[in-house]
This record gives C-alpha cells, structure tokens and sequence, in this order.
C-alpha cells in the first residue's frame, strides 16, 4: 500500500537548477511513485494536495522553507528515498558526478551543463535534423551532422547561415570527423601529424587517415562535409571553409582534399582556392578525369593513390601473394558497407578496363536494380550495403554486420560469382567485432569462392586492426592492407583475358 | 575590524537596490550560497553577490569572490558600511570602485502585429525548448494537449485565465477590477523563485517596456498588496524590484529582443537564467504582450 512521507526543511535555500535535479533524482528511485520539492508557500501546498502527496507535516511549512513531498509504493522504498533527498539537500555537490554523464533532453540543456562546448553532433532523423542544426548556430556552435535525408535547400541554407557566423556544418551525412584528435561519429585512433584531411566521404577520411597512421605519420584535423558540399546548389561553403582553416593552421602542412566529381563551377571555386595557398594538397576527386589542377596539387585516383602521395611513398606495404586459382565462376561480386570504398573499387575495374555494375555507380559503371527487382547479375558487381536500400530502417552495417549476412550469401551461392570482396571498417562507432561475425557467418559454407577483404582501421582502435585481421586469415579470408589492393588483387585472380570491356 | 579579512574582493558592479542595501543596513547575514553567487539578507531584504557570469540585476553586486565552497560564508553575519562588506572575518567586498549598474532605457515598441507574430514564434519555440517543470509549455498550450497535466499545469491554467481577463480589463479601463488575479499566482510552482513569481516579473518588464504605465503600476500594486506570506522573502525582494521599474540585464535583454523581434536571442536570453525562471518570465511576457498587443492595436503607445 502507497505511503505518503513529507519533510520540511526550514529556511533552506538551493538554487532552482539543484532543486530539479535533485527532485527528478528523487523521483526515479525505486518504488516512488510521486515527489516534489518545493518551497512552502500556501500555492505550492495546493499543488501538492492536489498531487496527493501533502502531509500534515507540511502544515506548518513557511514560504522560506523547502517541503520534500513523495509518495511511495512502501515506507522502505519511501524512507529510503527521504534518507537519499537528505543526503543530496545536505550535500548539493554531491550531484555534480552525476551530471557529468547525465543526459541532456535539448541541446540547450546540454550547453548549461558543458558551457564551453563548441560542437553540437547531431544525430537524429533527417525530418528533424534542420532544426537543431539551426538550434545549434544560434547557440554559436558548429555543427555535425549525422543525419542523412536533409533537402539539399535546407543544407544550402545552413550552411549560408553558418558562414555568416563563422561556424562550420560539417553535412549532412557526415559520418566522420576529427578534431584535434577527437574522434566524433565513425572515426579511427590515428596519431596526431601535419596532414589535414577534408573529405565529402566518410570512409573515404577513414580510409586515408588509417593508411596515413599506418606509414607512421599522423593528421591534424580531418574535417567532413557531407556528400553534397560541392553540388553547385550548395557551393562548397564547407569545404572552402574547411580549406581557409587547414591553410591557417600552422601544424598542418599538407592538406587533403577527397571527394566525388564536384560541379564544374564549383571545382573551378575550389580549386581557385587552392591555388591560393602556398601548401601543397593532393585532391582525390573519385571517379574524375582530367581535371586541371593548379601547381600546388596533386591528382589521385584512389584513396590509396592519396595516402601514398602524401606520406611520399607506399602508405601500406601489403606483400601480395599470388591468389590461388578460381574454383568456379569468373565474376566478382563486391559488397561493401564503406560506400567510397565501393567507388573506390568500381574506378580500379574501370581502371582495368572491366565493366563493372553497381547500385551506386561511379561515372563509366553501369547501374543496377533494387535488390528485390530479381535483376540476373552477369558482371562484375559493387554493392554499397550502406545505401538506403538497405539501410532504410535497419541499422548500417558498419556497426550491424548482419546486414551482410543476406547478400553475402547470395553471393556464395552464386555459382557465377569466382571472388568475394569484402570491406571490414574498424574504429569508434563500429561493430566491436565485425571479423568475428564475417568469420563466424562463413564458417558455415563449405564450399565457397575467394573471398578477398580489407581492413581500414589501426591497431589503436577499440577493435584493433591486428586481431582482426587475424581473426579472417584464420576464417581463410584474404586480407590485403588497402581496399585499392584488395580490388587490385581480385582483377589480377580473375586472369588477363577476363570480360574485358 | 576591515582589515581582518583573509579575501578581499573589490566589487566592480552594483545594482542600484543592492547600493541602497549597504547604504540602509549596518548588518545581514549570508542566507544562501550557491555554486557561483550568495545571498545577503537583512530583514525581508536580499542582495546577490557573485561573478559577472551571473549577469547584472538591480539586487546584484558583480565581482569575482572565487569558489564558494572553500569560503564556508552560510549563515555568516556580515557588517556593512563605509563601502565595505565583511563577512565573519574571512572576506571583504569593497564597493569603493565599483560601477553603479541600473537597467537601460527600453527600445521603442513596433507595431502590434509584429509583437503578436514574434509571440507565436515564441511559442513555437517554447513547446519544445522550455523545460518540462515550470509554466512555459502549459502557456504555450502544451498542456492542453496532454491527457495528462502535471499538477502545476492543472493548477496555473486557470490563474493564468484569470490573470489574462484582470489584466485586459485593466489595460482597457485603466483601473483594476476588484477580482484579485495576483494571489493564486504567487508562490506558485517549482524553484528558488517559484514559476508563477517569475511569470510576474516577465509580466512587469513587459509593461513597462511597452510604456503601459497605468497598468504596470496597477499590477506592481497588485502583487506587492498580495505578497505577505505568499511568496519567499527572497523571491518577494525580486518582484518588488520588478514592480519598481528594475529587472536584471538578461531579462531586459529577453524583453529587448522579444520587441526587436529577435526571437532566437530572446530565446538564448531566457534559457540562461536558471532552470525555468526565464522561461517563466517569458511565459509572462508573452500572455501580458498578447493582452497588450490586441488592446492596443490602435494606441499611439506603439509605433
């Protein structure tokens, strides 16, 4: 049976933002049911008879005193809970630990509790995301934003509204970032260094900032955009933004630069740009060709090609075996939860002169049907498990490998398909334990086709890179140092008179 | 007996009332000690004492006193005079330069229909910023909505109807009518300054800011007719200031921009003073904004 305890405290005093917390704190203890602190004025006392919770103790209280009301499933749970209120009157410090990790229910809340914050990540469905991208430059911070399904309007907007005020938008759909080595969204443990990285993809930063970390150099900051920022309707305010703060900060001394083809109005904004600094950059335009760059950069083709410029050599120096022979059918099939390393993947077989289809083509690829249309796959086949397709609903498979599971074993038991390539992404924000997943899920097929991955990440992150890669060579996966050279490897098992195009 | 202090804190600015405090009282206890600022208290009277972060007010000294916490000042006795504080014997507040600090002159009001806009916007705003405790969701209509209402929403809904009626009442008739509508709403609702306080203060500033003077003394009579035993002694010391002509910086500042029709800076405004004061006080300034903005559509108050 309910039991209702009162508590006066006479001529107490604690400031508004204390008495809520410790209410609320109060209030979610086991067995209370109600409670409220507030001080005794004869208002106050209406509210709590009216909630139930007045006693007769609280008769006598005076507007200056504080009335402890609550009203709990037993007198244990309620003796339990006044002791608890006590303690925290006595002792309003006492709630600071708490606060450290308390959640915030609106960014304005967050900002009291973290003042000098600076960043506000967003992450929540797109339809809501504008406005508290908005919210977030009228407190004065920059923004990220996770979320995907923003109109392009919207972005342009934003990001218009963020320069005038000297912020940052980093997306829509921007995955990863780093900031003075803070990792936010998806992002790998990479050591600090001279290079800064500006990149429309996010796999494609996590792809170069690993190769980077692994030639045993470090970045400054890497710095996402979103996949639009160089769409002509948004002008690349980010990315010229992030140009003009890598060109002045003294610590970066190489500045990269990865994205899809941008608008030709637009390259020709950005690369005015660049012209501009007296830092060298190296510019990774996916899927681009002959694009005129002024003298102070370097075109790359692939990320690996970028990684490679910029630490002056091979960023990664995978001793390639020569693959065994095809067991069975001459196509690849390529199924991929980093949608740049899916591209990345296309240009090398467009590279090679091979056809190549794929639910997200670069330029000279072909494009193929939903997964459901039942479309008969006859090349070979680069699939961006990442895309809405399939995430549409479902988590994506960078943190839900699972989301493979259903291709992959299209893919095995396709008696066409001869390789199997395959993106494993490391880092904060993924799945603790992808390899243990894909090694687990192909445990189970006896016979099966080559099945060749990648590994982006390093051994610093909270998946290290090493036991990963373990864990698939002993699943009998073969493991190149680059998603470049895993596809590189793929074509050159597939022989050299293969569907050439 | 000054110059036993272990700290002194030179004070650099003070709110006109807190200068009349220390002028008119010999002694005060500290009553309150909070994270970043304490309490004065001499008979029914408080001062604020805090860092600048706090903002400017009327009741307000600004200096940099350090940690609280390390200075064990509550229920300390503190003797006053020649321009010095001293509290116990381990801090001293010296007002010898400081700055006299008083709101500034308000802007001059736009047209209604701006103000009723810039009030719809608010709300918007409020229905999802303002914090769940406290009156600024339930003003904005939040609380209707609910199948269920906090008990403080059930409570101030109707107090607010009341108060929306004896205040168009008094705004058209420029005398108030005999229903009391300020006692159900003092002492009302969660804080150190308690929601429907708060909401009165905002009420206050918004008429004075609009040049509404009958109304606004109507209504400072009112509350200060109304507040034995109503409210807190401290909260009390607020209203009387508010009912004076005096709020503090940052609700000026809300009020400022709620006229310029800045509603995001109004917004970051209030949600800087304390939990849900601010908002409260917005709640009162926009139901008094509402009441004044539709009386008024054709006054020469406004230009």
């Amino acid at each position: 049976m309910s039991v209702i305890l009162n508590e006066v405290r006479r001529a107490t005093y604690l400031d508004s933002i204390v008495l809520m917390r410790i209410s609320r704190q109060i209030a979610a203890l086991p067995g209370i049911e109600e409670a409220g602190l507030i001080i005794g004025t004869p208002a106050n006392k209406e509210i709590l008879r009216d909630a139930g919770i007045l006693g007769p103790e609280s008769d006598s209280a005076e507007p200056s005193d504080l009335i402890l009301a609550l009203r709990a499933s037993d007198a244990l749970a309620g003796e339990a809970a006044l002791a608890e209120a006590r303690r925290l009157i006595d002792h309003p410090s006492a709630l600071g630990a708490a606060a450290a990790v308390e959640s915030s229910r609106t960014m304005r809340a967050a900002i009291k509790r973290l003042p000098a914050a600076n960043l506000a990540l967003i992450s929540v469905p797109g339809d809501f995301a504008v406005a508290e991208a908005h919210k977030a430059l009228e407190l004065g911070l920059h923004a990220m934003i996770f979320s995907d399904n923003v109109p392009l309007d919207d972005e342009a907007a934003l990001k218009r509204k963020a320069r005038e005020r000297g912020l940052f938008v980093m997306g829509p759909d921007c995955g990863t970032a780093i900031i003075g080595g803070v990792p936010l969204g998806f992002a790998n443990v990479v050591p600090q260094g001279d290079i800064g990285i500006i990149g429309a993809s996010g796999t494609g930063i996590q792809e170069v900032s690993c190769l980077i970390a692994r030639a045993g150099r470090g970045i400054t900051h890497a710095l996402g955009t979103g996949g639009r920022d160089l769409k002509a309707e948004v002008g690349a305010i980010t990315t010229l933004m992030a140009i003009d703060a890598l060109d002045a900060d003294d610590r970066t001394r190489h500045i990269v630069l990865i994205s899809k083809p941008p608008a030709e109005s637009v390259a020709r904004l950005v690369l005015d740009r660049v012209a501009k600094s007296a830092k060298p950059f190296t510019i990774c335009f996916l899927g681009a060709s002959d694009v005129a760059l002024p003298a102070n950069a370097r075109a790359a083709a692939t990320l690996k090609a970028t990684a490679d410029i910029v630490v002056g050599g091979s960023a990664a120096s995978w001793a390639q075996q020569p693959l065994p022979g095809l067991g069975r059918g001459g196509l690849v099939r390529g199924l991929f939860a980093g949608g740049t390393l899916c591209s990345e993947a296309q240009i090398i077989f467009r590279q090679a002169g091979l056809a190549v289809m794929s639910n997200v083509p670069v330029p000279g690829a072909s494009a193929i049907g939903r997964a459901q249309d039942g479309q008969v796959l006859t090349d070979h086949v680069m699939i961006d498990l990442g895309d809405d397709e399939f995430t549409r609903g479902r988590p994506h498979p960078m943190f839900e490998p699972g989301v493979r599971d259903g291709p992959l074993a299209e893919a095995l038991a396709d008696p066409g398909v001869g390789i199997i390539l395959l993106d494993i992404v490391l880092g904060y924000g993924g799945h603790p334990d992808p390899a243990g997943h894909l090694a687990a899920f192909l445990g189970r097929w006896e016979h099966r086709p080559l099945i060749v991955a990648s590994v982006t990440g390093t051994d610093a992150d909270p998946q290290p890179r090493n036991a990963q890669v373990e864990t698939l060579a002993a699943a009998g996966v073969i493991v190149a140092d680059s998603n470049a050279e895993a596809t590189e490897a793929a074509i050159a098992a597939l022989g050299p008179s293969l569907d050439r195009a | 007996m000054l110059d036993r202090a272990d700290v002194v804190v030179p004070i650099l600015r003070s709110g006109v009332l807190a200068q009349d405090f220390c002028r008119r009282h010999a002694r005060a206890t500290v009553e309150a000690v909070f994270e970043r600022s304490f309490y004065l208290r001499a008979g029914d009277a408080f001062i604020c004492v805090g860092e600048p972060d706090i903002g400017n007010g009327p009741l307000t000294l600004i200096g940099h006193p350090g940690p609280l916490a390390d200075l064990d000042l509550a229920g300390r006795p503190a003797a006053l005079g020649g321009g010095h504080v001293l509290i116990g014997n381990s801090i001293r507040l010296s007002l010898d330069r400081s700055e006299a600090w008083r709101s500034p002159p308000w802007l001059v009001c736009p047209s209604p229909s701006r103000l009723i806009e810039t009030c719809s916007a608010l709300a918007r705003r409020a229905a999802t910023d303002a914090p769940e405790e406290g009156l600024a969701r339930h003003v904005c209509g939040i609380g209707e909505a609910s199948t269920h209402q906090p008990p403080l929403a059930c409570i101030a809904g109707p107090r607010i109807a009341t108060f929306e009626r004896w205040l168009s009442a008094v705004l058209a008739r420029g005398t108030p009518p005999s229903e009391d509508a300020i006692q159900g709403l003092l002492g009302l609702g969660p804080g150190l300054t308690p929601s429907g306080d708060d909401f009165l203060v905002g009420a206050l500033a918004l008429l004075d800011c609009v040049g509404e003077r009958d109304a606004h003394a109507a209504l400072g009579r009112a509350i200060i007719a109304a507040l034995p035993g109503a409210t807190s002694a401290l909260s009390a010391c607020f209203l009387r200031a508010a009912a004076a002509g005096h709020v503090g910086e940052t609700l000026h500042r809300a009020v400022s921009s709620i006229i310029a029709g800045d509603v995001g800076a109004a917004i970051a405004a209030v949600d800087t003073i304390g939990h849900s004061s601010g908002w409260d006080m917005m709640a009162g300034i926009t139901t008094t904004l509402r009441g004044a903005a539709s009386t008024r559509s054709s006054s020469s108050a406004y230009v």
